[in-house]
């Protein structure tokens, strides 16, 4: 049994929350929806800003010294890390340059994969998260179950549960309403006292040298207006050419993040304000090697918005710790075979095959046929699991000689009558969480046979 | 080897073939009432428009829309409801606490409510930390979508800018929508 699979036998044993959590998604689906039918030139502006990314990806040096060469120009200091430990180092040398102790920062799915928070609190320096999913899932202690919505799993009275113990809240109010407004007010002196903010950047504007920040809270843009030093970091995937390159993203973004026309906040940073230092670190830690995986460059194109996520059955079913890489769905199985196919192989199973993420996705990444690749390229990277690689052979033979086929098929007829504990056991690895499917009473071959006699 | 260089230089290794910049194949979203599609779009995105009327004073309607406001924040000369002017402040955290900050908005975009704040004053803070934001905004300025938006002459030409549509919000807790996240709760564009 894949990681996946074991991981999601948690999730699924409770059957109502289980049913909650694909509504909860299926209804930001359903938001997108409406959003990019709203869009008569959606399929167009999908297309276009494709084959955007595909040009930016094959000019990926020259528009990254570009944005270098203006970031700085504008007075923002350009730092570069190979890796993850290379940009915890960094962050942390800029922030003891200053004798910075509080930071808050806004969401950026690279601080995750870089793992920066506890880096951070192990050198005595207290990050707090400024999204409101992200503080909740601060406060306990687990991390963000989706990349867009990272609290999606938890539930009202749980937050107000937590909100209790660290907020301060009235005892059983799980008022959304209310819990969110003590979140701003806490939240608020912390803003105030901060010395250090740190946000993540969705887009760097090459022909400017600007980054821009897009959320719905404004606490990227609350947390940037105090400190007298702002870090931002980003992935070196996330440059654009120039402004008209830009707007196909913004028009994308939201509609298929959250179904909604825009975020509420399109922060465009340039020039740091006054009295205050601006930062950029432009990250690798593992993008300039997904370029030279020629099946899988489209990975770069991914602009974040969890819309594979969405709308994905088996990630609304399962939930975000059913997979073992940070990014969950379709986006966080390709990333975590990327990473690392030994690590990471357990999600690929997470995958009915119905596509519906390479439909969703606003710049047409393949992601299911990526993931049908990875899952053909596991025997080779030996990490097929043997007992399905030992039925495939099976079926092969079964499949190659048509006897013994339809001999199968009738003792498959027989089978089905059979009372459940026999056809259902701990023995039969296939039948643990799959139903059999009902025999068709004629095989196509007996109904063709049949109508060659009548015709 | 620099980091910067090492990364250049591998980015150059791996490269994928040249692929043309694409040209544009569609006709964009346009409105043919925009005046309408404000108002509709700003209710979309959980803001207020007010349309002002012939001869009617925006201290009026500011003063009618908040009238129990107390400190109102403004470097605009024609705001003379204004109680405080933020960029003579020592410190943009004495603006926590601030009911009402007016600003002006340099254009409007039809397609998502957004509208283009081109910092003009001293702090930004006033847009995020104001209890409610009120945007003057010119009604000859608004614009289809976001590509005629970033073709808006002299675009580039800001240190800090932000697009903002309709009030601070967040469905962090079970999907339900909360406006007044962290930023202004209520935003109301006044067209003139």
């Amino acid at each position: 049994m894949s990681s996946h699979a074991k991981a999601a036998k948690k999730f699924i044993a409770d059957r109502e929350r289980t049913a909650w959590h694909d509504q909860a998604l299926f209804f930001v689906r359903e938001k997108r929806d409406r959003m990019a039918h709203n869009v008569p030139e959606w399929e167009a502006l999908r297309e276009m800003a494709s084959n955007m990314k595909l040009h930016t990806i094959a000019n990926l040096p020259y528009y990254l010294e570009m944005f270098e060469k203006n970031a700085t120009a504008n007075g923002i200091h350009v730092h570069w890390a190979k890796n993850a430990e290379e940009h915890n180092r960094i962050v942390y040398e800029i922030i003891q340059k200053h004798g910075g102790k509080n930071l808050v920062k806004s969401k950026s799915m690279l601080a995750e994969e870089c793992g920066l928070s506890p880096y951070l609190e192990a050198r005595g320096i207290d990050a707090v998260e400024s999204d409101l999913g992200e503080r909740i899932m601060q406060f306990m202690g687990t991390p963000p179950s989706h990349i867009v919505l990272p609290a999606i799993h938890v539930k009202r009275e749980e937050v107000g549960k937590v909100f209790e113990k660290e907020l301060h809240t009235e005892p059983g109010n799980s008022d959304p309403t209310y819990l969110t407004h003590a979140a701003r007010a806490a939240l608020r002196e912390k803003f105030l006292h901060a010395d250090i903010a740190m946000t993540g950047v969705n887009f760097a504007v090459a022909s400017s040298g600007a980054f821009v920040v897009c959320t719905n809270e404004g606490n990227a843009d609350m947390g940037t207006s105090f400190p007298k030093v702002h870090i931002a970091i980003m992935g070196l995937e996330k440059v654009v050419p120039d402004y008209d390159a830009l707007a196909l993203y913004v028009r994308l973004l939201a509609r298929s993040a959250t179904g909604q026309p825009s975020t509420t906040y399109t922060s465009h940073y340039k020039k740091p304000m006054e009295g205050q230092e601006m930062h950029i670190v432009i990250v690798d830690n593992g993008r300039s090697d997904i370029l030279a995986c020629t099946e899988h460059v489209n990975m770069l194109k991914c602009i974040r918005c969890g819309s594979c996520i969405n709308t994905c059955p088996v990630y609304r079913r399962t939930g975000g710790y059913s997979y073992s890489y940070f990014i969950p769905g379709p986006v966080g199985i390709n990333l975590g075979m990327l990473k690392s196919p030994e690590k990471y192989s357990g999600n690929v199973s997470a995958c009915s095959l119905c596509y519906s993420c390479s439909n969703v996705c606003p710049v047409k990444i393949d992601l299911a046929e990526q993931i049908y690749k990875w899952r053909q390229n596991l025997a080779p990277l030996h990490l097929a699991d043997p007992s399905k690689k030992l039925m495939v052979k099976g079926m092969r033979f079964i499949m190659n000689h048509p006897g013994l086929f339809y001999n199968a098929i009738a003792a498959g007829r027989f089978a089905e009558r059979m009372p459940r504990f026999v056809l259902y056991n701990s023995l039969d690895a296939w039948g643990i969480g799959r139903e059999l499917p009902e025999f068709a009473k004629e095989t196509f071959n007996e109904m063709w046979k049949k109508g060659l006699k009548t015709d | 080897m620099s980091s910067r260089d090492d990364i250049l230089a591998r980015l150059k290794k791996h490269a994928v073939d040249q692929v043309e910049r694409p040209e544009m194949t569609f006709e964009p979203l346009v409105y043919s009432d925009p005046l309408e599609q404000f108002k509709k779009i700003m209710k979309t995105v959980g803001g207020n428009c007010v349309v002002l009327e012939e001869g009617q004073d925006v201290n009026e309607v500011i003063r009618s829309v908040f009238p129990e406001a107390r400190s109102i924040a403004s470097n605009l000369p024609e705001v003379t409801c204004a109680t405080v002017n933020p960029d003579m402040l020592d410190d943009p955290r004495e603006l926590n606490g601030t009911d009402v900050g007016v600003i002006r908005g340099d254009f409007g975009i039809l397609e998502n409510g957004m509208v283009w704040i081109n910092q003009h004053t001293r702090y930004k803070a006033l847009f995020f930390i104001s209890e409610a934001l009120v945007i003057l905004l010119d009604r000859k300025r608004l614009v289809n979508n976001m590509h005629e938006a970033y073709k808006q002459p002299a675009f580039d030409d800001f240190e800090y800018g932000c697009f903002i549509s309709g009030p601070s919000k967040t469905a962090d807790i079970e999907q339900a929508l909360v406006v007044g996240a962290h930023g202004a709760r209520a935003v109301t564009v006044i067209l003139e």
